[in-house]
């Protein structure tokens, strides 16, 4: 009894502030005697996502899917130009400044364009976490592949390395802690890009349910939704950071 | 010693150039000999070009005068054809390695299959046989220079240079450590270059001991070390052994 008080009191004071906004959220409601589809209930959207959990996890599971597809293929691709670069100064200084130039540009502003050449579908979708991705893998893996620890290259040389081993053994290895800065950093964006993407032109997904049903005045599943996306964009922050957080205990 | 030299170290002169264009002479007529399976020492003050004299044998350096040559070869064939062991003063461990993975990192880099056994002995024999699993960040430095000795030996190189490899410990684990570096070296009796500050250290290893001064460094003495092997760590207490150490201390400075 004692033990789940002291819980209940850890749960509180550590989520005090979500419960506030949900309490003042629904007296306002009662209050001002709100229509429903002006502004839900909490009570209405948990009612929502508690009696039809099939279709939200449905689409999640599509909206994670193409986001960890996207963040998988856009970091395979920023490593792997990184790598390129590494290889030779010319590219580096080629691809370096033009990388950190096109990281600028708001992925929002690209998307009408990759919709034109790709169609609107989910082939846009992907592209664009595709991009969301890639260039924090590129930027920070190509910082990383040049930051060797103190004396390791003298050490490679001391022992006859030939390059590739170089490579495989100290270069690679050196870089893991920048790429997981960049997954970190990538991760949330690529759910909330594929969820943006999907908004504006998808068929299928969170971001598409949440569109359907904010057209049909549906605002509690329109909340719902909203809810899920929060708690999937948390999720995958924390996971990131967790699996961050490992390396780096390992690796200094 | 053995008359046929191992690594000659011909009239070297290092220049350095600084960051800001002005040029810095680090070490100046260099003259060292040393022959096949000697073990010679080499003592001085901070800063004299000790490091500078290792880097150039290690091919990690250019002379900027004269020149290192290694069995008549230039010392990049040695490292080229792993028979080179080097242990930092600086340890230079992957982080992201084990204790025993950066033991065996020569033989991954050399291509070789990995000895265990012998990687075992060597963490035993530097007392670190239970960190095995553990991480550079868990160890001390005393420790972590010694898995940089036992990372150096475990290819049996063909010539040895230790830069200050007891620097960080103290003074009974360090006596304990010669006495097993003596021990590993006489199994094969490598030819040897070790950088010391402690006089003791260098006259109950070496067969030579060579006194470095000034700046620019040169060398400003040489002593030859007449204990049989294998030393027992009681040779420390005879009169012969204080009237060398005397000896040393004096050349180290001169002033005094
Ligand atoms: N890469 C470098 N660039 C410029 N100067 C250098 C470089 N390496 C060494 N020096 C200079 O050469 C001189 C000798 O340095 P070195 O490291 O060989 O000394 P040391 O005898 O090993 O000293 P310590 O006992 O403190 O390790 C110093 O004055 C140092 O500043
Ligand atoms: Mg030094």
């Amino acid at each position: 009894m004692t033990g789940f008080a002291t819980r209940a009191r850890g749960f509180l004071a550590k989520y005090w502030g979500v419960i506030g906004v949900l309490l003042l959220w629904q007296g306002w409601v009662w209050a001002k005697d709100l229509n429903a589809i002006v502004m839900p209930q909490p009570l209405d959207v948990v009612r929502d996502l508690v009696t039809n959990p099939g279709i939200y996890l449905s689409n999640a599971a599509l909206t994670l899917t193409l986001a960890a597809l996207g963040l998988v293929m856009g970091m395979a691709l920023g490593t792997a130009i990184a790598v390129l670069a590494w290889t030779s100064r010319l590219l580096s200084g080629i691809l370096i400044p033009l990388g950190l130039i096109f990281s600028s540009v708001p992925v929002v502003a690209l998307i009408p364009i990759l919709a034109r050449l790709l169609g609107y579908d989910v082939k846009t979708v992907l592209a664009i976490v595709v991009i969301i991705s890639f260039f924090p893998a590129f930027v920070f893996t190509s910082a990383g592949l040049r930051a060797l620890p103190p004396g390791s290259e003298d050490l490679f040389r001391v022992f006859g390395s030939s390059p590739w081993q170089r490579f495989i053994r100290l270069v690679l290895p050196s870089a893991v802690p920048s790429w997981m800065i960049a997954l970190r950093l990538s991760a949330p964006p690529a759910v909330l890009s594929a969820m943006v993407a999907e908004f504006l032109m998808g068929t299928s997904g969170l971001g598409y349910m949440f569109r359907q049903s904010a057209a049909d005045f549906q605002t509690d599943r329109a909340f719902g939704t909203s809810v899920v996306a929060t708690a999937i964009s948390v999720l995958c922050f924390t996971l990131a950071t967790l699996a961050e957080k490992r390396v780096n205990a390992r690796w200094s | 010693m053995s008359p046929e030299t191992a690594i000659n170290v011909d009239h070297v002169g290092m220049v350095f150039t600084l960051d800001d264009g002005t040029e810095l002479t680090a070490v100046r007529d260099v003259d060292i000999k040393i022959g096949k399976g000697e073990f010679v020492a080499l003592l001085g003050p901070s800063g004299c070009g000790k490091s500078t004299i290792l880097r150039l044998v290690a091919a990690l350096e250019e002379a900027s005068f004269g020149r290192v040559t290694i069995e008549g070869q230039d010392p990049a064939e040695l490292s080229r054809a792993h028979r080179l062991g080097v242990a930092f003063q600086d340890h230079a461990l992957l982080p992201w390695l084990t204790v025993k993975d950066n033991v065996a990192l020569p033989y991954k880099v050399a291509g070789k299959k990995v000895d265990t056994t012998r990687v075992k002995e060597l963490l035993e024999l530097v007392g670190l046989g239970k960190f095995a699993g553990a991480r550079p960040s868990q160890l001390s430095g005393g420790m972590r220079q010694r898995v940089s000795i036992a990372r150096a030996l475990v290819l049996r190189p063909d010539v040895l240079l230790l830069d200050e490899p007891f620097g960080a410990l103290d003074a009974v684990t360090r006596r304990h450590m010669n006495v097993e570096l003596q021990r590993i070296w006489a199994e094969d009796e490598v030819t040897t270059l070790l950088v010391t500050h402690s006089v003791e250290e260098a006259l109950f290893l070496a067969d030579r001991v060579l006194v470095m001064t000034g700046r620019p460094g040169t060398v400003a003495m040489e002593m030859k070390i007449p204990f049989a092997r294998p030393r027992d760590p009681s040779i420390q207490r005879t009169p012969e052994f204080h009237a060398m150490a005397d000896k040393l201390t004096l050349a180290l400075e001169p002033e005094a």
